[in-house]
């Protein structure tokens, strides 16, 4: 009995040392001592890929901001989408004193949902999630969709030129996220604008990131289907080296894959993250008691610069730059946009013409009517989605559950 | 003549009687090795090893005025390995290799979190949160019965089948995770992504507030918990018949015990209280995950061992494991370039280091003597 | 070359584990063509003498000479180089492999490839020595004393010289010892050296040339065989004057307390173990269990304690049946059992709990509360410690820490205590040395005194005649019958033992079986 006592005495005094130490702190401060914290679902010194380009986003930010980040940022990397361990990360961030805290994957949403509520000094910014409070809790995310379409143009010259119509889509998923989705059928409208005969064949990985897997669905696609140009919704190079391996051509994603692929890549989709960390950090600086206001739900685009495609190389046919630029253009002023019922058709002289007529998906159900209404599976059957404009963002963002005509899941 | 062969350098040899102060100053050697090692590898990072090790050891926490949420992580963290170690032990004193914990804690949270969401909100939060115990530890000690009962019945390994039972309910887990069904009472229902929902209020762990501090009732619990575990090994009938059991079957049965009975008994107790703490995890971090178990299953196994599977050792061994898990997360969070795959790299060095002390409490290592090798010498004259 | 040069010679010989010297400035030699016995009580450093002489272990200090010239012996392998071969207790063979093929499996430079004429050169070897013996044959089908030869051959093989024997004589019969004997002495005459360990005095005047004594650790003397007697022997090895004779209590016998009627039980392998045994044992009474090791004595003894599924039979204790009786009851009937394995810590001790605990073994169960009544077990312990003179440092020194005598004392200590009516006791003084034993066998002659019935299965032909009143005899399972200490001798035990007399049956009927008024013959019958 003695030595259970002796027990329970040492951790009340183990207890309360911790409590005496954690009251009587002092933390001399800086004339900047403004610090940001950041959850990564990788590594933050990862070369490439998905955590990597937030971390770039976030540093250059800051440094634009003239912040120094060695001292100002703080990150918790590795993390998984465990309520339990984002929980950990967010208090781990919020002990060291940061004051926005941004969370860069999905299935943080529930703790940073939770966190905004218990901590209220602080303000969470969450990459792809959907919900959001009136005070000090957003969600951000951006129009990749023109990107990618930007994207499928120069893949759907290519297949022209190549004669090959079998163009090879590597997924993390398929119709199950609205993201993945919205990015295939955006990819697959614009290889179409270019080469309506053009068929897109989608491998799923069922995961964000699967290395080996993501290698050997590229080659799958290019042995079995007989795929020319290789496109990518995940997180690693290899379906570029793959295809730079094969002798055939690629669209990256995320960030500039040409080092990696010289010889196979043509341009990919990417996110100029810190267009929207600079505003989200500033704004968190010096007024954070009106960033709902001034930052709120972010959805950017290419109009904000937010997401864009990385430099056509050489590997594109010629004429693609002249296109891709007016497609640009169109999507920028707001004269045209890719999920709407009005198609592009691009002629091989780069002539652009636009054609009216409702979305068909590849099952034949009509996605979106002549009138320009959105519909998306429940139950088996179409429903159509009404609320406007940011109900139809919704969608892009959250719901779409279809396929446009051409395209093929493996 | 015959040739002599020399005496091997290095021999290794058990040790007899080592004194406690021995065995202490091992072990700290031993970190302090560790430490050296992660220095070197910290410097070629660019970090200051002094100062990582300060935020590490200290979770950052001296000095800081937002400590106290430190304070909270370390015992949200501390509360389930603690709870799994001493259940490990349990089975561990009966010889029994309970490495299922892992699987017992995931359907233990499954099953609480089942509670959570099916009771109504208007329930009280002790009752909630004892049914979720209640059903956590039943799921888990039914699965813990099962392997017991499967190895009295048919003598099969109780090693694989607790292993294999991890991965079944690993996948159970995701499943639930990734079926996005009207069924699915463990999912948002209100994102387009199957996600994990948050646990109603009433579900959610009570805390007592000491200043900006907030104590989880599961720690007042666990602490009971090991007094119990303690009392229930050393001074209780079924403790001493566990012990018996654990150290030779054939006495047992000899000395008239039940020894299927006392086996899925205890087994079934260990498993129960790894499913009890899968349901405190549940309403301590609110919403379910596939790596909701943070492992503890797996470091559980270290914790029991190096304490020798004595409670008291496990209290203190899982302390500190814990300022390790929950210092490497701070000081990784501080340096740029120490990303938390390096944190997990020192962790695992300094248990590799003080688990290799461990065989050197065990054993010593002898050089070949002067003397010896002279006379073997004048051998091959 | 002097005609002094040992084959071995050891001089000064210390070692000590921690704080235990095991062996003082030892000195031992033997010359070749000689047959030296090491004498010496349990712990009193034989072992540990013969384990650095075959590399096992190093010594702090003293030097080895192997045919006078100092050697330095660091491994097994070391040793097997210098031709020093030991034979231990524990026969280290792998079951499933032939005679032949365990041999092969140690010999260097065999390549990978069993050769095919293997079994031949062992026949050689075996022939030249007398041996009548099969490389072929299977090691899990041989006999104890098939094995022991083959364990003697596999260091023949080797080309050692210098043969160490560790209790070689403890697993065999009187017929097969004289056996090993002739073998010893076919191996002296080729000029090998032998070293032999052995408890039994009568053995070391009939084998050996020379004796050397150890006591405690130290070496005592070396004496020619011939100028010496088992009395002198034993004063040397226990250092007092030891009364060699038993005394078998006179008692006044009482009616059967337990009595076994066509008993017939398996074994773990399934076949029969006791094969429709016979007999029985009256309070006051003393009945020894003959037999060669692994007949059937484990099984017996485990059926009684409820430990064992019985085939066919009854054993009946004070009128009851208690066959079906799970372990609880029958220890609750008063019926205790002691059984020493090999190891001797397999059964009836928890070997990593401490004396208390293990004192708690039989009755932690007994009352209401959920709590174990550790001080009672502690004082329990202490008086058994004092009245037994076991040595330990305290009541809660882990059992396994403890020598072989006082694990022991141990826990026949505790089954005395617990008041038993009938005592079933295998081995109780298996590796004990003498001062240890007599111990027991007061303890035993205590209890029979005070009307217990002792089931005494024992190794020791002479301790069984003079300790016992009757003594049964087994032979692979089956009763060879029983006979009266007193009228018995060594030689017709030795008969009945291989099997070659059966007396169990007189004028066709089965002799020696007492019944129980208290049981019908309705009864009986219907348990077949």
């Amino acid at each position: 009995m003695k030595k259970v006592l002796s027990l329970v005495l040492a951790l009340v005094m183990l207890f309360s040392f911790a409590v005496v130490t954690g009251c009587g702190g002092n933390s001399d401060s800086s004339e900047d001592d403004f610090l940001v914290g950041a959850i990564y679902i990788n590594g933050k010194n990862d070369t490439a890929g998905y955590t990597f380009a937030h971390h770039n986003g976030i540093t250059k930010a800051m440094e634009q901001l003239g912040m120094d980040v060695s001292k100002q940022l703080k990150i918790v990397d590795n993390v998984p989408e465990d309520d339990a361990q984002v929980t950990n990360a967010i208090n781990t961030l919020a002990s060291q004193g940061c004051k926005i805290i941004i969370g860069i994957s999905f299935g943080y949403i529930n703790a940073m949902e939770a966190a905004a509520e218990k901590y209220p000094e602080i303000i969470f910014s969450h990459a792809t999630g959907y919900l959001s409070n009136d005070k000090n809790f957003n969600n951000y995310f951006g129009r990749i969709y023109q990107a990618r379409y930007l994207a499928g143009i120069a893949a759907g010259k290519k297949s022209l030129a190549l004669g090959n119509n079998n163009i090879g889509y590597v997924a993390a998923y398929g119709t199950e996220y609205a993201e993945t989705c919205s990015g295939i059928n955006a990819f697959a409208l614009g290889v179409q604008a270019i080469n309506p005969d053009a068929k897109v064949h989608v491998m799923k990985l069922n995961a964000w990131a699967n290395e080996s897997l993501e290698r050997q669905f590229a080659e799958q696609l290019i042995t079995q289907y007989g795929c020319g140009v290789i496109a990518q919704h995940c997180d690693s190079a290899q379906p570029q080296i793959a295809a730079q391996d094969k002798g055939v051509f690629g669209c990256g994603y995320n960030s500039d894959m040409t080092s990696q692929a010289a010889n196979a890549h043509l341009t990919a989709p990417i996110w100029n993250w810190d267009v929207y960390y600079k505003l989200a950090i500033e704004t968190a600086k010096n007024d954070p008691d009106n960033f709902m206001t001034k930052v709120g739900i972010y959805y950017g685009g290419l109009k904000e610069g937010f997401v864009d495609i990385s430099p056509l190389t050489n590997n594109c046919e010629e004429g693609t730059k002249e296109i891709i630029d007016a497609v640009k253009a169109m999507m920028v002023s707001g004269e045209w946009d890719v999920f709407t019922n009005v198609k592009l058709s691009i002629a091989a002289d780069g002539t652009i013409t636009k054609v009216d007529g409702a979305m068909l998906d590849n099952k034949g159900g009509e996605v979106i009517s002549a009138d320009n209404t959105y519909y998306v599976y429940a139950d088996g059957a179409l429903k159509a989605v009404d609320g406007g404009a940011a109900a139809q963002d919704g969608v892009i963002k959250g719901s779409m559950n279809w396929y446009v005509a051409g395209v093929e899941e493996k | 003549m015959t040739k002599s062969s020399k005496e091997p350098l290095i021999r290794v040899v058990k040790r007899q009687g080592i004194k406690t102060w021995q065995i202490c100053l091992l072990y700290l050697g031993a970190v302090i090795l560790a430490l050296g090692i992660g220095a070197v590898l910290l410097l070629f990072l660019k970090a200051n090893p002094f100062e990582y090790y300060e935020m590490m050891f200290t979770l950052n926490t001296v000095g800081n005025k937002m400590a106290y949420i430190q304070y909270e992580t370390y015992i949200q963290e501390l509360v389930p390995l603690l709870i799994t170690s001493l259940a490990l032990s349990l089975a561990f004193k009966m010889r029994f290799w309970n490495i299922g914990g892992e699987g017992q804690f995931f359907l233990g949270a499954l099953a609480g979190a089942a509670v959570a969401f099916m009771i109504p909100t208007s329930a009280n939060v002790f009752l909630t949160i004892f049914l979720m115990v209640v059903a956590g530890s039943l799921v888990g000690g039914l699965i813990g019965l099962s392997t017991a009962a499967l190895k009295v019945k048919f003598n099969t390994n109780e090693t694989l089948f607790t292993l294999m039972i991890n991965y079944i309910a690993l996948y159970i887990m995701r499943f639930f995770g990734e079926t996005k069904a009207d069924w699915n009472i463990f999912l948002r229902p209100d994102s387009e992504r199957p996600k994990f929902n948050q646990i109603p209020d009433n579900a959610k762990m009570f805390t007592i507030p000491i200043g900006k501090f907030s104590l989880e009732l599961s720690f007042i619990l666990v602490i009971l918990l090991v007094a119990v575990v303690y009392f229930y090994l050393k001074h209780t009938k079924q403790g001493y018949e566990i012990a018996v059991v654990g150290d030779s079957i054939n006495t047992a049965r000899y000395a008239g015990m039940k020894v299927n009975k006392v086996i899925c008994r205890t087994m079934f107790m260990s498993a129960a209280l790894i499913g009890a703490a899968g349901a405190l995890r549940v309403s301590s971090v609110y919403a379910l995950s596939d790596t909701i178990s943070n492992d503890v299953g797996w470091t559980g196994i270290v914790v029991a061992w190096l304490a020798k599977l004595n409670p008291i050792g496990i209290v203190i061994v899982s302390a500190l494991i814990t300022i390790l898990q929950c210092g490497s997360v701070v000081a990784s969070s501080n340096f740029s370039n120490v990303d938390s795959h390096f944190a997990d790299l020192l962790q695992g060095i300094i248990l590799f280091v003080v688990l290799a002390a461990d065989f050197f409490i065990r054993f010593k290592i002898v050089f070949r003597k002067k003397n010896t090798e002279k006379q073997s010498k004048e051998a091959n004259v | 070359m002097d005609n002094n040069i040992y084959a071995i010679e050891l001089e000064n010989i210390t070692k000590t584990f921690g704080s235990v010297v095991a062996n003082k400035n030892i000195n031992l030699n033997v010359k070749q063509g000689e047959i030296l016995a090491l004498l010496g009580e349990n712990g009193s450093g034989k072992t540990t003498l013969m384990n650095m002489i075959s590399g096992i272990y190093k010594p702090d200090s003293g030097s080895v000479k192997v045919n006078g010239v100092p050697v330095s012996i660091n491994s097994p392998e070391d040793s097997k180089k210098y031709g020093i071969g030991m034979v231990h207790q524990h026969f280290k063979l792998v079951d499933v492999f032939s005679a032949a093929d365990n041999i092969w499996m140690g010999t260097e430079g065999t390549g990978l490839l069993l050769k095919k004429d293997r079994y031949e050169r062992i026949s050689e070897i075996s022939n030249k020595f007398g041996f009548d013996f099969n490389p072929r044959k299977i090691v899990a089908n041989m006999s104890v004393s098939e094995k022991q030869t083959l364990e003697i051959l596999r260091v023949l093989y080797y080309g050692a010289k210098i043969i160490i024997l560790d209790e070689p004589t403890a697993v065999l019969t009187v017929q097969e010892i004289r056996k090993l004997f002739d073998v010893l002495r076919r191996m002296k005459a080729e000029g090998h050296s032998i070293i032999i360990i052995t408890h039994k005095l009568n053995e070391v005047m009939e084998i050996s040339d020379r004796v050397t004594i150890l006591r405690k650790g130290e070496y005592i003397d070396t004496v020619n065989t011939s100028e010496t007697n088992e009395q002198k022997l034993t004063d040397l090895m226990v250092g007092h004057k030891v009364n060699l004779n038993i005394a078998r209590v006179e008692t006044t016998f009482d009616r059967p307390l337990l009595e076994i009627r066509d008993l017939s039980i398996n074994n773990d392998e399934g076949s029969k173990a006791i094969d429709s045994v016979n007999f029985y044992i009256r309070g006051g009474e003393i009945l020894g269990v003959a037999g060669i090791a692994g007949c059937g004595q484990k099984e017996l003894c485990e059926a009684i304690a409820g430990l064992r599924k019985v085939e066919g039979g009854q054993i009946i204790h004070k009128g009851d049946n208690i066959v079906g009786l799970p372990p609880k009851a029958i220890i609750e009937k008063g019926i205790a059992m002691s059984f020493i394995p090999e190891d001797r810590l397999g059964m009836g001790l928890a070997p990593s709990l401490s004396i208390t605990d293990n004192m708690m073994l039989k009755n932690y169960n007994k009352g209401k509360s959920i709590l174990v009544d550790r001080d009672s077990a502690r004082v329990k312990a202490q008086e058994i410690i004092d009245k037994l003179g076991v040595v330990t440092p305290s009541t809660e020194t882990p059992v396994r820490r403890l020598s072989g005598g006082n694990v022991q004392k141990v826990l026949v200590g505790r089954e005395i205590d617990a008041g038993p009516n009938v005592i079933i006791t295998a081995y109780p003084v298996r590796g004990l040395d003498i001062n240890s034993s007599y111990a027991i066998y007061d303890i035993l002659n205590d209890q029979k005194k005070m009307g217990v019935g002792i089931l005494f299965v024992g190794e020791d032909l002479d301790v069984m005649l003079a300790l016992c009143d009757k003594i049964m005899v087994l032979c692979h399972g089956k009763l060879m019958g029983v006979v009266h200490a007193h009228k018995t001798s060594k030689e017709e035990l030795g008969l009945m033992m291989t099997g070659a007399k059966d007396i169990s049956l007189i004028n066709g009927k089965v002799a020696g079986i007492a019944k129980d008024s208290r049981i019908e013959e309705t009864k009986e019958a219907e348990v077949e």
